[in-house]
Order: structure tokens, then C-alpha cells, then sequence
């Protein structure tokens, strides 16, 4: 298991289109993707899930991540953090 | 496209629109260039500038009494130019009465000259219709279109994904077939794709491991439509893990027959996947798009709404120090 904490930094926060791009990321693996905000934990592959977060600028987010290619998945998915969603 | 000369229009509409041949039977095996009709006033008076004479010439009453008033060296040159271009085909509207000069002309040029009884607007209105029809484009396309809720459903994808069985099952639920395996488009307006069956087809269907069935037969009258709007494409793909499917519908993807942008989605299908719910929900959300509401972009909206509200809030806090 990989646990990453994460600050969303672009300004609309996780609106729709970071949203899909979060999915489709953790989608392209086959570990199990959960984010966590506050008491708030949803599946990282599920489209309404991620966007049930309502994540604003400055959220903390906890991603955990757990299968065969976790590390990966992880990376990946800090990375789409870390470049503010912009691929 | 096939050729259409003035002999098959006046073969199959000459009732319709009450023609009958005055003069230049040769003239009949002329070609119709385009579905563009022309009042040639102007030409008539000598002003032969831009003349658009590959346009089927209708005279109407204001010619006539213009002809009639020529001094008969000048009618007769004026008609002579006339009719020296290339004229699909001369009509006179209203049964009036065609002075012998103008008979004459179009006999020795074997130009098809036409009496019509209808009143020229009402010829030319009745001759666009029929004209457009001909010359508006048309291809096929494999698929099966069924109109579901009124909107035209074309289904697309790989021969044995399930198109017919899709549409089977729409049939079922009380939709209507209109083409399958084989669909006819026409552009019917600059817009508008128009599908229908092939006439030799009709509403039949074939289905793998019963062969040919008649929907028409099996479901009644209820269940099939000659012809239908396409408006949305639906294209089936097998259930590919790898591939990226929509998730927001957000942005609208198109594709393009004849011309037309039409709203395409595309739908993963597996083994026991429904997708005649899917396709009835496809057809609301149209409807509900074209009545401009999508859902996504106002529930899109709302999440903006709520980020932009808890971000101004988390700035008063930290500004915040009462």
C-alpha cells in the first residue's frame, strides 16, 4: 500500500475536467485507487466519486494506492496533482 | 447520381404539375444541370449579362404581355437569342396563351417548350420540392437507424456487434425501425440527413441463428417508419479495458455524413450489457440538449460553484483574526 498526501494547487480546484483526468489516470492501472479528504473517501475510478470530493485550491488530499503496480499508479497520480491537471 | 433529363421529369410528374409538350419533342432528352430555376424577364428585354440559362426558364404572365408588346422583328430577335443558349427546358405558366413566334423557335432550336395550368408560383414552389429531391445528395451507410422517442437513432459498428438485436429489442419496447444493416441518407436541407430502407429491403431483418425475419409482420404497423431524421450516431465497440470512454459528456464529439455534423457517442458494449435503456437515455438527453439544458455542464457548474464557495471561505478564515 501507497499513501501519498497531495495539496490541489490550480485555482477552480478538482471541478469536472480534473475530475476525469484523475480517473482516467488511475484507470490506466490496475491497483486499487482511493482518495481521502477529511472523513470523505472515494474510489479514484469512480467519476462522481472524485468530483463528491468538491476539493477547492488548497485541499489536502490522501491518495492511497494498493496492487501490483501501486508505485506507479501513485507516481502517476502526484504527478497529475503536481502539474495542476495540465497534460 | 444519375442523369435526369427532361423526358423522366415530365414522364413522372407531368400530371402533377399539368405539363403538356407544346413544342421541341428532341428537346426531351436534354439533361437537367441543377434544381435551380429561373424567371428570364430581364433576358427577355435584351439584357443577356449573367443569364443563368442552365436553370429550367419558367415564363409567367409578366413575360407574356412583355413578348406580346415587342414589335414582331424585335420579339423574334429577341426570342432568337434566347433561345441560342442551352436551355434545359422552357415552361408557361398559368395555360396562358403562347404566342406562335415563341412555339416556332422552340421546335426549330428542339428546345422542350411546356404549358403548365398551375399559376407560377405554385409551379415553381411544386418544381423545387420535386428538383431539391433529385439532386439533393445521398449515400449509404451500414448501420440500423430506429427512432426512439421521436429521435432518429443511427447505430454503427462492426458487423455481429449487435445493431439488429439493439434494434430488436427498441421494436420490442415500442420504438420504430426504419433501416436496418442498410441505410439510405439523403441531405433533405442544408442540415438535415434524412435515412430510410432500401425499397427492395423494407423492414426486413436478419438475425443471426434465425435468418430473415419481418419486423413489420411480427410487430405491426406500430413498430416501423418509412423515413427518419438521423441525429445521433451511436457507435458500438466492444468492451476494450485499454480504451478511454467518455465520463463527463461535456464536450459533444461529431461525425459527418454529407456535410452534416451529426452528435456521435460511443458505447462500449460487453456480453448482458442493456443497452436499449442506454439508447433510450441517449435519445432523452438529445431531446434535452436541443431543448438547451445538458446536464453535465450544469452539474459541472454546480461543483465550480461549490469550489469557488469554499475557497473564498477558507480565505476569510485564515484572514480571520477576531
Amino acid at each position: 500500500m501507497v499513501e501519498q498526501i497531495v495539496t490541489v494547487t490550480n485555482p477552480l480546484g478538482i471541478h469536472a475536467r480534473p475530475s476525469a483526468l484523475i480517473v482516467q489516470t488511475a484507470s490506466q492501472y490496475r491497483s486499487e485507487v482511493r482518495l481521502i479528504r477529511d472523513e470523505l473517501e472515494v474510489n479514484g475510478k469512480s467519476i462522481m466519486g472524485v468530483m463528491m470530493l468538491a476539493a477547492e485550491m488548497g485541499a489536502q488530499i490522501m491518495i492511497k494506492v494498493w496492487g501490483d503496480d501501486e508505485q506507479d499508479c501513485s507516481a502517476a497520480l502526484v504527478r497529475a496533482f503536481a502539474v495542476r491537471f495540465d497534460n | 447520381m444519375d442523369v435526369i433529363t427532361v423526358e423522366m421529369l415530365y414522364r413522372e410528374r407531368r400530371e402533377q404539375f399539368e405539363l403538356s409538350l407544346l413544342a421541341g419533342r428532341e428537346g426531351l432528352k436534354r439533361k437537367l444541370a441543377n434544381s435551380e430555376i429561373a424567371r428570364p424577364g430581364l433576358a427577355l428585354t435584351g439584357f443577356f449579362k449573367r443569364f443563368a440559362h442552365s436553370r429550367t426558364q419558367v415564363i409567367g404572365q409578366t413575360e407574356i404581355t412583355y413578348l406580346q408588346d415587342l414589335p414582331a422583328d424585335a420579339l423574334r430577335d429577341r426570342l432568337g437569342r434566347f433561345f441560342s443558349f442551352d436551355l434545359p427546358m422552357v415552361v408557361v405558366t398559368k395555360g396562358l396563351n403562347v404566342p406562335a413566334d415563341l412555339t416556332a423557335i422552340a421546335e426549330e432550336t428542339q428546345t422542350a417548350l411546356f404549358s403548365t395550368r398551375l399559376s407560377t408560383s405554385e409551379f415553381i414552389s411544386q418544381l423545387a420540392v420535386y428538383l431539391d429531391g433529385l439532386f439533393a445528395p445521398t449515400t449509404t451507410k451500414h448501420g440500423t437507424l430506429v427512432d426512439v422517442f421521436g429521435v432518429g437513432l443511427l447505430y454503427t459498428g462492426s458487423s455481429g456487434i449487435g445493431k439488429s438485436e439493439c434494434a430488436l429489442d427498441l421494436v420490442e419496447r415500442g420504438h420504430r425501425l426504419v433501416a436496418d444493416d442498410i441505410v439510405h441518407v439523403t441531405r433533405k436541407a442544408p442540415k438535415v440527413i434524412i435515412g430510410l430502407a432500401s425499397e427492395m429491403q423494407g423492414f426486413h431483418m436478419e438475425l443471426r441463428g434465425i435468418g430473415i425475419i419481418d419486423i413489420e409482420r411480427l410487430f405491426g404497423i406500430q413498430s416501423v417508419r418509412l423515413q427518419k431524421r438521423v441525429e445521433v450516431e451511436v457507435r458500438l465497440e466492444l468492451w476494450d479495458s485499454k480504451a478511454e470512454y467518455d465520463r463527463l459528456g461535456l464536450e459533444s464529439k461529431y461525425t459527418t455524413i454529407l456535410g452534416v455534423e451529426i452528435p456521435a457517442v460511443t458505447i462500449p458494449v460487453s456480453p448482458g450489457k442493456n443497452i436499449t435503456v442506454i439508447s433510450e437515455v441517449i435519445a432523452m438527453t438529445h431531446m434535452l440538449k436541443t431543448y438547451g439544458e445538458n446536464p453535465a455542464e450544469l452539474f459541472s457548474q454546480r461543483l465550480a460553484e461549490e469550489l469557488r464557495r469554499r475557497k473564498m471561505s477558507d480565505m476569510y478564515l485564515e484572514r480571520d483574526f477576531e
